[in-house]
């Protein structure tokens, strides 16, 4: 019987169903969204290369020059580069729609402005 | 309307029989109740569940029932090598074609249906095992196991439910002294009273034996979707599919007017409202008692299902036609 | 008197079917109604997930313990770093073990509540089913705000924990288990009064004690059997042996049983959260360690929602893992599915295979037994790339 009284409860309430893609849903502070690079910070020492578990970070080039390549389909949001980074310049965004059809739109690339010449 | 009784020089139609027979009350209006019943069914069984059902198709979601079967035309449709190719055909149309048949002698725009004759509720008893004998058809031609094992459950469904709703229609016929369903929707507007007040037993042990007939949860069995994955029907697609799925509608549609017209005194006209009006009006409230009924409830097993119906649902039934005889209900 | 026909048809259930929510196949021989033999096929969901911890490191590894089950995923990395840490003998800070422990029952929660969902459809109660799924958002969205995905948590670190558990995060929790408690007790009552759930989940599938114990059963099957057998109480592991509670077992042997120590353990992983929240110590989330893991071995036993997790590591001096392999609980629990399925009835068996909560993604392993010689052996990562990778 206690089926029939929340059964006939519900008929007053507003479905719990949230209308996506009309109404979207706020993710909480601190979800692993896509990694973004800061290369203002970045020293180009490998190390979020050498962790990443699914190899979706590549490494152009060496040092302060290096330029960054970020494999989107092949990333599992582990946040294990932004964890290892010396200097933090990686951070989790909140991004979450991020399913294409083209995998090759799915490569960011992290170039460094040109510096003024001296 | 036709008089089945009378002979006619000539057996043309005119005009207006025609314009009854194809839109109103005929295919026309059928087809669009069926789709709109099966709207009301899915939106109101999703608000019991707390979700929104049909929400993007039309307003409402209104044309998701439509949208359903226009996609359901357009798929392949795919013939198991192994199946009995003349049978596997003709299921379909038979399920959808024998709900239309008996929509005919039930009075849905005026007080007696577009065909009427004594007896006419034992044909649309008959419909129903007509009905049953198609699914267990499709299920036994479909040379799948589980359209197999869905047939025969269907068919060991059909022997137990099928005495008490015969009884629990014959109730009112009994008290109307009249196989006719149109006399009986009379009787009740004539008499001032609905069956229902008369002989509640019997309006339960009826909605009960319809549960059943549609395959709604708690009796399911037939194409219980987490056992044999969809039952007799496994095996059609495409069109045939979507013949099926109109003629279950169809189904709700015969089975909800039967209900209104047995035991809550048919289409009547009440005052100003029209005959038509009070019709939708009573066939909603049953299609909406029936859905309720299928979402609080568990799918029971086939055993379970045929101990419970003979040992509580008949003598039930049968205490209902002996409370009639005495007196009690008419 | 023979008709010249079989008279048993078999049936058979999946790798593709709707009672069984990942593939495997199982082929019943049916008589009528009844199922008179059953033969599992296992092995469709094989992904090679022992040897693609070989080929990676220590840290790299967390994350592929962690997806080699999703619902699971918090018990297969604990079990892992436990595993790790125990060859290194690294200590994990308390604070660091009382996180784990809190994630870990809240991961009991949501695994739990789906279950209860799914064994409501399995019955064609499909209200039931909406209900419990729409109150278990609230644990995934709180498990959210904890670590930053709904499903796969990466809080575990080799040494600790990667992530804080904050005072508005406990009170967030504390918040989001009351509401959460009440929904439970609710639908722990319709479980055991419905009466038409009641007639399809008791005395169906059978499992009897002795049975039980002989074939390996694990987790809610074998404690619905009357066997008090729980990994946290028996070999505690993270903070469980200073936060009190007691193994649920019900002596009733078949579905509804295991439903009801499901449902009861539920109430009881909401008291253990709110006892861990309120005598969590403060200190350091995690201890350094060394990235090459001197040689040895090791096993790690974590209670996951589903059962007795096993894991084994085995190290030699390198950076990377030499051989490694888990035991799922549903591999332990097959053999008494098995036994429990003879005698049931074609309608029974989605209800008897969801009793065992079962989790065919964690649960194939390859090994080679000739049993003739007894000889075991594996494949080696070259045999395996060529024999299946085209």
């Amino acid at each position: 019987m206690s089926v029939v009284r929340e059964a006939l409860r519900q008929i007053s309430r507003r479905p719990a169903t949230r209308q996506y893609p009309i109404e979207k849903a706020k993710v909480a502070s601190g979800f692993r969204g896509r990694p973004l690079w800061d290369m203002k910070k970045c020293i180009g020492c490998l190390l979020c290369q050498n962790t990443c578990p699914s190899g979706a970070i590549e490494i152009v080039g060496k040092g302060l020059a290096c330029e960054i390549k970020y494999f989107l389909d092949r990333c599992i949001f582990c946040a294990q580069c932004a964890e290892i980074c010396p200097v933090k310049a990686i951070a989790m965004s909140e991004e979450f729609e991020l399913a294409g059809f083209d995998r090759s739109k799915m490569l960011y690339w992290y170039k460094r402005e040109p510096q003024p010449k001296p | 309307m036709v008089d089945g009784g009378a002979e006619k020089e000539n057996c043309e139609m005119t005009p207006y029989e025609v314009f009854q027979l194809l839109v109103f009350p005929g295919l026309t209006l059928l087809f669009v109740l069926a789709f709109f019943y099966e709207w009301i069914d899915r939106k109101f069984f999703a608000r019991l569940q707390n979700r929104y059902g049909p929400l993007y198709t039309g307003p409402f979601g209104l044309f998701q029932p439509v949208a359903d079967f226009v996609k359901l035309l357009g798929k392949e449709d795919i013939v198991p090598l192994a199946c009995d190719k003349l049978v596997f055909a003709l299921t379909p149309i038979f399920y959808f074609a024998l709900p239309l048949t008996a929509l005919f002698v039930v009075p849905i725009s005026e007080s007696t249906g577009l065909i009427a004759f004594e007896g006419d509720l034992i044909f649309v008893m008959f419909i129903f095992t007509m009905l049953v004998v198609t699914v267990f058809l499709a299920g036994w031609s479909s040379a799948s196991r589980f359209g197999i094992i869905g047939g025969v459950r269907a068919a060991l469904e059909m022997l137990s439910y099928e005495i008490p709703l015969g009884l629990a229609m014959v109730g009112p016929a009994i008290a109307a002294g009249s196989l006719s369903i149109s006399a009986i929707a009379n009787w009740q507007s004539s008499h001032l009273v609905w069956s229902i007040f008369l002989q509640p037993i019997g309006f339960a042990v009826l909605i009960v034996g319809l549960l059943a007939e549609l395959e709604f949860v708690p009796f399911d069995i037939p194409e219980a979707d987490t056992e044999i994955v969809a039952g007799w029907r496994t095996e059609f697609s495409g069109r045939k599919l979507a013949l099926f799925k109109v003629g279950r509608d169809l189904e709700l549609v015969l089975a909800s007017a039967i209900v209104a017209a047995l035991y809550l005194g048919g289409a009547q006209a009440l005052g100003p409202i029209p005959a038509i009006v009070s019709f939708l009006i009573k066939t909603v409230i049953v299609v909406l008692l029936l859905t309720f009924l299928r979402a609080v409830f568990a799918r029971f097993r086939i055993d379970q299902m045929t101990a419970g119906m003979w040992k509580y649902l008949l003598p039930i039934a049968i205490f209902q036609i002996v409370l009639i005889q005495f007196g009690i209900g008419r | 008197m023979k008709m010249g026909y079989a008279s048993t048809i078999r049936v058979p259930f999946g790798p593709q079917h709707p009672a069984l929510k990942e593939p495997e196949n199982f082929i019943f021989e049916v008589d009528g109604d009844i199922v008179v033999g059953v033969t599992p096929r296992l092995g469709y969901v094989h992904r090679g997930a022992e040897k693609a911890f070989e080929i990676r490191t220590y840290v790299q590894n967390i994350y592929l313990a962690e997806r080699v089950c999703g619902i699971c995923s918090h018990a297969h990395t604990t079990c892992y770093v436990q595993a790790v840490e125990d060859i290194l003998g690294a200590q994990v800070p308390p604070r660091a073990k009382y996180i784990r422990t809190i994630i870990a029952e809240l991961e009991r929660l949501h695994s739990h509540s789906l279950w209860v969902g799914i064994a409501a459809h399995e019955v064609g109660f499909d209200t039931l089913f909406m209900y419990t799924w729409r109150d278990r958002e609230a644990i995934m969205s709180l498990l959210e705000e904890i670590s930053g995905n709904r499903v796969h948590y990466a809080m575990n670190t080799i040494g600790g924990v990667r992530r804080d558990i904050t005072s508005e995060g406990a009170s967030k929790i504390r918040s989001t288990l009351d509401a959460f408690e009440k929904r439970t007790k609710e639908y722990a009552k319709i479980m055991q009064t419905e009466r038409t759930f009641l007639k399809r989940a008791q005395g169906v599938g059978i499992l009897k004690k002795q049975d039980a114990i002989d074939l390996g059963a694990v987790g809610p099957t074998l404690r619905g059997s009357g066997v008090k057998n729980d990994v946290r109480a028996g070999d505690p592991y993270a903070a469980y042996g200073e936060i009190p509670f007691e193994v649920i077992s019900h002596e009733g042997c078949d579905v509804l049983c295991r439903t009801i120590v499901r449902c009861e353990e539920m109430l009881q992983s909401i008291d253990m959260v709110r006892f861990a929240l309120d005598h969590i110590p403060t200190g350091d989330l995690r201890v350094k360690v060394p990235p090459a893991v001197s040689a040895g071995e090791a096993v790690s036993r974590v209670e996951a929602p589903r059962g007795e997790l096993m894991h084994y590591a085995k190290s030699n001096g390198t950076t990377k893992v030499e051989r490694y392999k888990i035991r799922s609980p549903t591999l332990a629990n097959i053999p008494a599915l098995c036994k429990t399925l003879i005698g049931s009835h074609i309608a029974d068996i989605p209800l008897i295979l969801a009793g065992i909560d079962p989790c065919f993604s964690c649960m194939d392993r390859m090994a080679f037994i000739d049993s003739k010689t007894n000889e075991r052996w594996i494949w080696s990562m070259e045999e395996l790339k060529r024999k299946t990778v085209k």
